[in-house]
This record gives C-alpha cells, sequence and structure tokens, in this order.
C-alpha cells in the first residue's frame, strides 16, 4: 500500500509539473499572438524590416493611444505558411498583412481572404495596380538598384549590362528568388525586359546567388560581393551607419510594390482600416521616406541624401509588369533562374 | 491481506509501465513512425519506387552524397585530432595538461553554428578578416582558404566535434592497465611495437565508437552546413529537408521528399549505433579495468615546448579567436568596417537586450522553451528509468526499447515527425505554435534525461531500501530519505543537461519556428540570413556568455552535489 502512496506521489509530482509547464506556456503566448483572438489587440504581419515597421508603429499608437497594436516581421514566405496554417485552423490571428510579394495578395485575393477596403486618402496615392479594386492598396514602392562596394567598385555602374564587366566578374549577388520576394520580382521583371539572355550572361560573369535580399546588402557592404540587386533601404540604412556603399539605379528601374491588405472577418475592423489609412497617411509616408524608400505619396519629402528618384518617375520609368500574367509562373520563372545561375 | 497488496502494487505498477511506454510512444515513436509511413505509404498503398524516385533526383541525390562526403571528412579530421589530443594529456609529460583537458572540452559547450558564423567571418573568399589580412599585407592575390567549401565545412566541424573522440580515448587511455604495456616492455618491445601491439587495440574500440558517434552527428547535422554550405550550394541532408519544407509552406510534396530524406538519416543512425555497440560489446574492452591507475607517461624531451606552444596555438586558433571574433562583430556599427575605435560600440548588445522585440522575445522563449522542457523531461526520465531500472513488471522490454529511440534519431527528423503528428491530421494542431517546439524538444532530450537518471538509479543498491525496510521505516520514508536524495544530483544533472543544450538549440526549432516562436538559435540564424550581421554576431555574443554561465553555475552545483 505504502509503495502505491510513494507511485501516486511521483505519478503527481509528474502531473503538476506537466500543468505548471502548461500554464507557464500561454502566458508568453498571450503576450506576443495569443490576445489578438480576444479582439482588442491589432495584429499586423510584416516583411517589412524592425526599423521600418517599428517607427510605423510607434507612430499609429502615439495617434491612436486606445489601440493595442502589435506586430510580427518575419519573411514573406514564412508568414504565408503561418497564415495557411491558421487558415486551416479556422482563425487568422492577423488582422493586417505588409509585405512585397505581390503575387502572393493576387492569390490572397483569389481564395477570398481579403476585405476589399478603400481608404479616404486614396485620391492623393500612386497606384500602381491597374486592376485595383480595393482589396489591397500599394503602401510603399520598393525600389532595387545594384548596389555596389565604393571600395572594390570605383565607377558607379549606369547601366544594367554594366554588371558584365570584367570588374564584377564573381562578385556580384543575387539573392535567392526562392527566399526573397523582392528578388522574385526583380528577377521576373528584369527577365520581361532583357530576356533569360541577361542572367545567362550575368552567369558568365560569375554572379551568384545569395541568400535573403539583406544578406546580399551586408555581403556587398563586407565587400565579400563587390556589387549585388539591392533594396533600396536595406541598403541607404547600412550606409546611413557608415557602410561603404552606393546604390546606383539603371534607368529601366525595378519598383515592386509593397501592398498592405485587411484579412476578411478582422475581429478589429475598425483598427485595421485606422490603421491602414495611418500607413498612407502624410505622416506615415514621410516615416517610409525617412527609412530611404519611396513613399506612395507625392506630397512627401525624400531626404535628399538617398539619391532616390520621384515616386511618379520611379512608375514612369519602371519597367511595367502584368501581375495577373506572372503570377502562374512563379515557381518555373524561380527554377530556371536557378538552373541558369547554379550551372557549372 | 498480502495477495490483496501485491495485487494492487501490481496494478500501480502496471499503471506507471504504461504511463512511461505512452510517454515515449507519443512523444517519440510515434512522430517516427509517421516519417516512415509518409515515406512509403502513397495514397494508400505502399509505394518503394516512389520513395526510391525521390532519392534519385539529383538534388536530393547530391545532398545525400554531401551528407556523406561531409561526415566522412569530419569523422577522419576528428579522430586524428581527437585521439592526438587525448594521447598528449593522458601519455605523456605535457606542462599544463589538466589545463590543456579542460580547454579541449570547451569546444562541447559551443554551439557549432556560431562557430561557423566566426569562420565565415574569419574566412569568406574576399571579405574573411584572414584572406583579408593576407590579401592586403602578405601580397596574396587571392583568398588562401576558402570556408565556403567542402574541407571549409568538414574543418569547422572537427573544431567543436573532435571532444566525442577525445573524451572517449582520454577515459579508455586513463583506465588501461599500465602493467600490460609494462610486460611488454620488459620482454624487450620498443616503444613502437608496444604501441602497435598493445596500447592502440587497447584503446581501438573507444576511437570507433567515438568515431561513429561524431559521423552519427555530422551526418544529422544543420547548423554549419547551413551557415557554410548554401551559400555555394552544398546541402546536406538536414539542410536540404530544411529548404524544402521552408519554401513550400506545408504542401504536402515537400513533406514527401523530406520524410524520404528523414528515413534514410533513421536508417544511417540505426545502422551506426549497431556498429557503435557491436564494437563497445567486443572482448578487447575489458582489459581496461574500471580501477584507477597512473599510467606510465612518455617523455617528450625536447618536444615538450613545441608540443605545448602547438597545444595553446590550437586552443587560441580554434577557441579564442572564433569568440573574440562573434564580439567584435557585435561591436560595429555595420558589417564591413574596420576595427577602431570609432566603429565600435556596446549600441548593438543594448538594442538586442532592450529594444529590438525579435530578440528578445528569443530569448524569453528558448528561456522558457528549456526551463519547461527541462523539467517535463527530468520528471518523466525519472519515472522512466525507474521502471527500467528497478521495476520487474512484464513489458519492461519495449520499454527499454523504446528508451533507446531517443538516443538515435536526430534532430531534424524529430521536428519532421511531430509536424507530421501534431499539425492537425490527429486532431491537434501545433503547428506555428510554442508547444511543438516544447513537444520535440521533450523528444529530443529525453536520452539525456534517461542516461542521467538511470546511471543515478543503478547506484542506488536494492539493499539500502530493504536496510531501511528493515528498520522499520515506511516504503516512502525510504524512498524519501534514501532513494530520492541518492538519484537528486542525477536528476539535477539530467535537468541542466537538457536546460543548457536547448537554449543554444538550432536544427529542431528552425524547422518548427513562427514568427513569434523564435528561439535564440533561430533568431541567430534569420538575422544573419537578412544580413544583419553585426546584431546577430551580437546576439550570438549574449548567447555565449548565457551558456557560459550557465555552465559555471552546473559545475558548481555538480560539485556541491558531489557528481
Amino acid at each position: 500500500m505504502k509503495k502505491n502512496g510513494l507511485i501516486l506521489l511521483l505519478v503527481m509530482a509528474i502531473c503538476s509539473v506537466i500543468f505548471a509547464g502548461c500554464g507557464g506556456g500561454p502566458k508568453q503566448q498571450s503576450s506576443s499572438s495569443g490576445a489578438g483572438a480576444k479582439g482588442n489587440k491589432l495584429v499586423v504581419y510584416t516583411s517589412m524590416k524592425e526599423s521600418l515597421i517599428s517607427s510605423i508603429v510607434e507612430g499609429f499608437k502615439k495617434k491612436y493611444p486606445d489601440i493595442d497594436v502589435d506586430y510580427q516581421s518575419a519573411g514573406a514566405g514564412k508568414l504565408m505558411a503561418k497564415i495557411a496554417a491558421e487558415r486551416q485552423s479556422g482563425h487568422i490571428l492577423a488582422d493586417v498583412i505588409w509585405t512585397s510579394e505581390v503575387p502572393d495578395f493576387y492569390q490572397m485575393k483569389k481564395d477570398g481572404i481579403l476585405e476589399i477596403y478603400k481608404s479616404p486618402v486614396l485620391k492623393d496615392l500612386i497606384n500602381p495596380f491597374d486592376d485595383y479594386d480595393g482589396s489591397f492598396t500599394a503602401a510603399r514602392l520598393g525600389t532595387l538598384g545594384i548596389a555596389i562596394n565604393t571600395d572594390k567598385i570605383k565607377e558607379p555602374p549606369t547601366q544594367w549590362s554594366d554588371l558584365l564587366k570584367p570588374e564584377y566578374k564573381g562578385a556580384f549577388g543575387i539573392a535567392d528568388p526562392a527566399l526573397s520576394g523582392t528578388s522574385y520580382m526583380s528577377i521576373a521583371l528584369l527577365q520581361q525586359k532583357f530576356g533569360w539572355d541577361f542572367f545567362q550572361q550575368l552567369h558568365d560573369n560569375g554572379a551568384r546567388i545569395g541568400k535573403g535580399s539583406g544578406q546580399v546588402v551586408d555581403d556587398t557592404s563586407s565587400s565579400e560581393l563587390f556589387a549585388s540587386l539591392a533594396v533600396d533601404y536595406i541598403t541607404n540604412s547600412k550606409i546611413g551607419k557608415g557602410a561603404h556603399m552606393q546604390l546606383c539605379y539603371p534607368p529601366e528601374l525595378l519598383v515592386v510594390p509593397s501592398p498592405v491588405a485587411i484579412f476578411k472577418g478582422s475581429s478589429n475592423m475598425d483598427a485595421a482600416q485606422k490603421f491602414v489609412d495611418y500607413l498612407l497617411s502624410q505622416e506615415a509616408q514621410a516615416l517610409v521616406a525617412q527609412q530611404g524608400t519611396l513613399p506612395v505619396r507625392s506630397d512627401v519629402d525624400i531626404p535628399a541624401k538617398f539619391h532616390l528618384p520621384s515616386p511618379a518617375d520611379a512608375m514612369k520609368n519602371a519597367i511595367k509588369v502584368n501581375y495577373t500574367e506572372i503570377l502562374p509562373q512563379k515557381e518555373a520563372t524561380i527554377k530556371q533562374f536557378t538552373d541558369i545561375l547554379s550551372k557549372k | 491481506m498480502s495477495s490483496i497488496k501485491t495485487k494492487s502494487s501490481f496494478g500501480v505498477a502496471q499503471v506507471i509501465l504504461f504511463l512511461s511506454i505512452a510517454i515515449l510512444v507519443i512523444v517519440v515513436a510515434f512522430p517516427v513512425l509517421l516519417i516512415l509511413f509518409n515515406a512509403f505509404w502513397v495514397n494508400d498503398e505502399f509505394n518503394f519506387a516512389g520513395a526510391l524516385e525521390i532519392i534519385k533526383e539529383p538534388q536530393t541525390f547530391q545532398a545525400l552524397k554531401n551528407s556523406l562526403i561531409i561526415a566522412t571528412g569530419t569523422t577522419i579530421g576528428s579522430t586524428i585530432v581527437g585521439t592526438f589530443f587525448a594521447w598528449l594529456v593522458t601519455r605523456t609529460d605535457l606542462p599544463h595538461k589538466t589545463f590543456m583537458k579542460s580547454m579541449f572540452l570547451v569546444p562541447f559547450m559551443l554551439p557549432s553554428f556560431i562557430g561557423a558564423l566566426a569562420w565565415k567571418m574569419l574566412l569568406s573568399p574576399n571579405a574573411g578578416f584572414i584572406n583579408q589580412f593576407f590579401i592586403q599585407h602578405l601580397g596574396f592575390t587571392g583568398p588562401i582558404f576558402n570556408i565556403y567549401s567542402y574541407i571549409g565545412i568538414s574543418t569547422v566541424e572537427v573544431m567543436y566535434l573532435f571532444p566525442f573522440v577525445f573524451i572517449q580515448v582520454c577515459g579508455a587511455l586513463e583506465r588501461m592497465d599500465p602493467t600490460l604495456e609494462e610486460s611488454a616492455r620488459i620482454s624487450g618491445a620498443g616503444l613502437f611495437t608496444i604501441t602497435r601491439k598493445i596500447t592502440i587495440p587497447l584503446v581501438m574500440p573507444s576511437i570507433l565508437s567515438g568515431a561513429l558517434l561524431i559521423m552519427l552527428y555530422s551526418m544529422a547535422h544543420f547548423g554549419t552546413v547551413a551557415v557554410l554550405g548554401i551559400e555555394n550550394g552544398i546541402y546536406n541532408i538536414p539542410t536540404l529537408i530544411y529548404e524544402r519544407i521552408h519554401q513550400s509552406g506545408g504542401s504536402f510534396d515537400a513533406i514527401r521528399t523530406g520524410t524520404v530524406l528523414a528515413t534514410v538519416l533513421v536508417i544511417s543512425a540505426a545502422i551506426i549505433i549497431y556498429a557503435q555497440r557491436k564494437i563497445l560489446g567486443s572482448g578487447h574492452y575489458q582489459i581496461i579495468g574500471g580501477k584507477s591507475f597512473r599510467p606510465m607517461e612518455l617523455k617528450l624531451r625536447g618536444l615538450r615546448m613545441p608540443l605545448m606552444i602547438f597545444c595553446l596555438a590550437y586552443i587560441a586558433f580554434t577557441i579564442v579567436l572564433p569568440t573574440v571574433v562573434i564580439f567584435l562583430v557585435g561591436s560595429l556599427k555595420t558589417y564591413g568596417l574596420a576595427f577602431t575605435f570609432d566603429n565600435l560600440s556596446l549600441d548593438n548588445y543594448k538594442f538586442i537586450l532592450f529594444d529590438y522585440k525579435v530578440t528578445r522575445d528569443a530569448i524569453f522563449n528558448s528561456v522558457t522553451l528549456g526551463f519547461t522542457a527541462a523539467i517535463i523531461t527530468m520528471f518523466a526520465g525519472v519515472m522512466i528509468s525507474y521502471v527500467i531500472v528497478k521495476m520487474k513488471v512484464r513489458g519492461k522490454g519495449i520499454l527499454e526499447f523504446l528508451g533507446m529511440l531517443p538516443f538515435s534519431v536526430p534532430g531534424s527528423v524529430i521536428a519532421l515527425g511531430v509536424i507530421l503528428a501534431w499539425s492537425g491530421q490527429f486532431g491537434i494542431n501545433l503547428y506555428n505554435t510554442v508547444w511543438i517546439i516544447l513537444v520535440a524538444y521533450i523528444a529530443r532530450y529525453m536520452a539525456f534525461s534517461l542516461k542521467a537518471n538511470s546511471a543515478a538509479l543503478e547506484q542506488v543498491h536494492d539493499s539500502l531500501v530493504e536496510a531501511s525496510r528493515a528498520c522499520g521505516a515506511t516504503m516512502w520514508q525510504s524512498l524519501r530519505d534514501i532513494v530520492l536524495p541518492l538519484v537528486r544530483p542525477g536528476m539535477l544533472a539530467a535537468f541542466f543537461l537538457i536546460f543548457l543544450p536547448s537554449l543554444r538549440e538550432l536544427t529542431v526549432s528552425i524547422m518548427l519556428y513562427a514568427p513569434t516562436t523564435r528561439t535564440i538559435g533561430v533568431a541567430i540564424y534569420t538575422l544573419n540570413e537578412d544580413g544583419e550581421t553585426v546584431i546577430s554576431a551580437a546576439l550570438a555574443g549574449i548567447a555565449l556568455i548565457i551558456i557560459i554561465l550557465g555552465q559555471s553555475v552546473i559545475n558548481h552545483f555538480t560539485k556541491k552535489a558531489g557528481v
């Protein structure tokens, strides 16, 4: 009998610990994401880097102190995987999504999970989408240029074809399009403009596939790469910290919009709309411009130190694209690109 | 009365046995079985050819080959390095041997992917500090060493894995009966003959078993290859599984490729573990007794100082240098700047600890996950070990077999298994929550807990309990006053053996993390992938500090507990 008592005690100890453990866990969750279910906390999923999203969320909090807002920043692929899993379990924890992977937004629109919302500030915005219907709205115009390491490349490139020169041999990098949405979009744009031939020539000149869109820039800063296909604000933030880099724009501009959208059935619809309005407002767009990337408004000053084109010019010179056309070819494009550049 | 008593205790024993089996089945066996099932079972029919097809795909086949190439290189390198240093610190008159020995064990607690990061900074072809130094100051035209290569990856893995061989061989050399060598010497054998005919055959099982452990570890190793290989298109099995799962957003094709690759890992692991047991069980080992002898020391004479300098240089180059680089780069404003006073500051560390949500969350997640996993696994381990070691019930054999499983299942396999088991197909969906990482940690670290707890329980002889019972103590009293205090060091050891590694865990959590549930390892890895090299290095530095502090606390505790 007494032996039983001991064993029982052991079992109880285990159970109590397991329960204690369970008690500890949810607490940590509710502090970050769990509260979204309660319906009073606005949750934003975004692929924008920390510096950009945190300044905008801070600004929003200042303007609407009553609205509790939280954000999760991660790569677009990771966010979409999370959303897919959440859809399966029946409830998307996020209210707002803001990434640079335009094809994802067309897909989500097709799946019918985006709320139609036409912000009252719409008339002031530059709209890159011909088939705009309010499902998603561009909240930033990302540009991609050639970031060069100024210690290694003395003469800034002016044309895309400059990348085929010998000084870039073996030292030009493009982020892996499977990891980076902007990288995929820019490859699709360049392919449309110059054909696969251009990538073949890049490969012949030793161009490399890097990892994420941030890493190729960091590798350029460290001179591991002499130049890379680089996202504007990532490059500009590192230049701001003293990196020996310069961002150069060939005339055929790569402009990749970052759309923002609200999920259908969001329990914070009002707050979500307020957030989108704020994001598109002059105040928030000025924050966007201060990070060294293009706002979607013409009435925002872009600091001159970034040498960015004005949004209107950018749209004019941008390589035109039909999103609905390239959407189904995404995997094929990535595969062909990888095949060409990793050929031995 | 007596019959009732036996019956009821038998019932409770069965309950405990059942509980133990249930824990192991649910946490470990079920996910692994699901992998095998998904690899060969498609659309309700057995499909071996399909699995073979996947293996034959160029990319998968290349990954298999790479795993083998890297593991072979790492194993050979680590065996040579580990055996040589073990011999130096046990059988020669090398100065400062104790210090050297403890330094050679340091790589054990350093996460190898942080090491890989450091070596990337030091030896990447164009920007690596060492390569730059050679090019700029010594007139070299190209990099002296490219870390993004098979040799680079293997070399880095050797630095962090050789202690597996080192420990085994040290143990064997220390415990070896010196009279065997002495008698050979008396019979007129020279040093070379003694080494060849006596020492090496005696130590061989330890060398081989250490080498096999390294083989197993390296085949399934994620971090180093992920940091140094992907850049150059070198994938091994775990990195390819990760890449596929990561890109797919959960599509079945990717999962299936993953399961087939994981099956290959499980089979190789099984073969390796089997071979290791065979070798350890072979007769040679018996001659190495449990008693402690003082083996004769070889006089190094003129080589004494050069070898000591060599050892110190090795320690400086493989342990001190990478650590220093991590901290220095972590203090830079942005990667690529020179290490001048102007460019260095503590801002990154401040940012990580106080301002950056991602890293703050990651530190919090890792600590709570590690703590919870360690507590649960510690208690479950005591219970299961108790059944295995002390209880005499039917069906114990199954438990012993299940208890073996966690030892042999690599981390990426466990991660894939828990995705299959806990993402909704069986009614519970933990995917993208912190719980799935917890479940995976428990599965992964159960082996440590079982090992520590059974070792402790085996030392508690039944006669102690019998003696206390004979003196009139109740069963509960004798357990509380005798067994528990004796087992406590084992439990404590189990707790720390789990808590510390889980703080730097990467292989499992990288497959399971969601935006809210990054661990420290994941945060360091993704920050590096995002090109935030300086932030990533700073977090790695903080992780190193936490790990070293933790290790000191453990050393303090275990000394006090007398382990």
